[in-house]
């Protein structure tokens, strides 16, 4: 499938149901460079370069000794491509003033929105993968997890979440669903349902309830803490 | 969860919620502090600065002091088994360092542990 953005460079508001995407994905559709990615969406490479540091473009980083590797999924490109959508700053004057007051005060929430929503992709995109390491740019650096697995209480660094991710393993039949999104301002709240859980640590179609808090944080949404509800079978 | 055991995790949510704004309204953190998990986390801006860590709120309680007018309003409580949502918003802050009618609003997230309902985070935006 090709990605929708050949209409117009500045972008273009794509009302996207992402999840059924993410379903019919498989993490394993990579695109290993940047010419590649850039090839995917027919742009030169500077410009991809620049969506991605300007409008959070999913690019994922390999570590490596000398110098570290990018690669990007295909689905994620994708779900960004459908969902990215006009800056504020892009608007130019004539545009904005003919716009209808209201229309850019929700076109200002969307934005918001389908930043988290793409914050929370990249935990999704980790999650299905198993790899912790994925999911790390969707943290913000001092983030906590708590919550009860199995009777014990886990509480503490993000760090075991993306330890836990890794040891589970792949877990490519998770199925999240975006039962709440509320913005107030500079914070949210993210009640994610998550079924079909599997991997080494999760077991056969578990079910987890996770509620993630966001912090809008140098112009990025952040987790900042995630608090889930595993339920028991 | 039936209707009776719905409204005991609310009763003993709300009740956590009060220690907290008893201790907002007092001006006196060592009333908030047993609602708080050990290792509760507090997330937001405070102007330009992103305050973090609790410790970082009981000290702004303790040097605010009273703001005997506080409204306080439950928007809403969520519950999902052991774990819960609390959104509450805060109008009439005022204080020593609140100034005076500012609004603050909340999202609480909430653990329950075998002693009752902690808050694990508090996370707030205040309205400039």
């Amino acid at each position: 499938m090709r990605p929708q953005l050949d209409a117009a460079p500045s972008g273009i508001v794509f009302p996207a149901g992402v999840l059924g995407m993410s379903v019919r994905n498989t993490p394993q559709k990579t695109l290993e460079s940047w010419k590649q990615i850039a090839g995917y969406l027919d742009r030169s490479e500077r410009t991809v370069r620049r969506w991605e540091a300007s409008e959070g473009l999913p690019v994922h980083r390999r570590e490596h000794e000398k110098q570290d590797t990018v690669f990007a999924y295909r689905h994620e490109i994708e779900a960004w491509s459908r969902l990215r959508t006009k800056c504020p700053s892009e608007i130019s004057i004539d545009e904005g003033e003919s716009l209808p007051a209201v229309k850019s005060v929700s076109n200002a929430y969307l934005v918001e929105h389908d930043a988290i929503t793409r914050t929370m992709h990249c935990y999704i995109a980790g999650a299905r993968a198993g790899d912790g390491d994925l999911m790390r740019a969707a943290f913000h650096p001092s983030a906590t997890i708590s919550g009860y697995c199995q009777g014990i209480e886990y509480s503490g660094s993000v760090e075991h979440v993306f330890k836990w991710v890794t040891e589970n393993g792949p877990a490519p039949n998770i199925n999240p669903r975006f039962a709440r999104i509320e913005i107030i301002e500079s914070i949210a709240v993210v009640h994610l349902e998550v079924q079909h859980w599997s991997g080494k640590l999760a077991g056969a179609n578990a079910r987890a309830s996770d509620v993630f808090t966001l912090l809008k944080w140098n112009g990025e949404w952040k987790i900042t803490h995630k608090l889930f509800h595993w339920h028991d079978q | 969860m039936t209707k009776s055991e719905y409204l005991t995790e609310y009763d003993g949510i709300v009740k956590t919620m009060q220690m907290y704004i008893d201790g907002s309204k007092q001006g006196k953190s060592e009333l908030m502090r047993p609602a708080f998990h050990p290792d509760a986390s507090f997330f937001g801006y405070a102007g330009e600065q992103l305050a973090i860590g609790t410790p970082f709120l009981f000290d702004w309680i303790d040097k605010n002091g009273p703001a005997s007018k506080i409204e306080p309003r439950v928007v809403s409580v969520d519950i999902l088994g052991s774990i819960a949502v609390v959104r509450l918003e805060v109008a009439g802050w005022s204080g020593k360092l609140a100034g005076s009618d500012a609004r603050m609003s909340d999202l609480f997230t909430l653990l329950k542990m075998p002693s009752g309902w902690t808050i694990i985070q508090k996370a707030f935006h205040w309205h400039a």
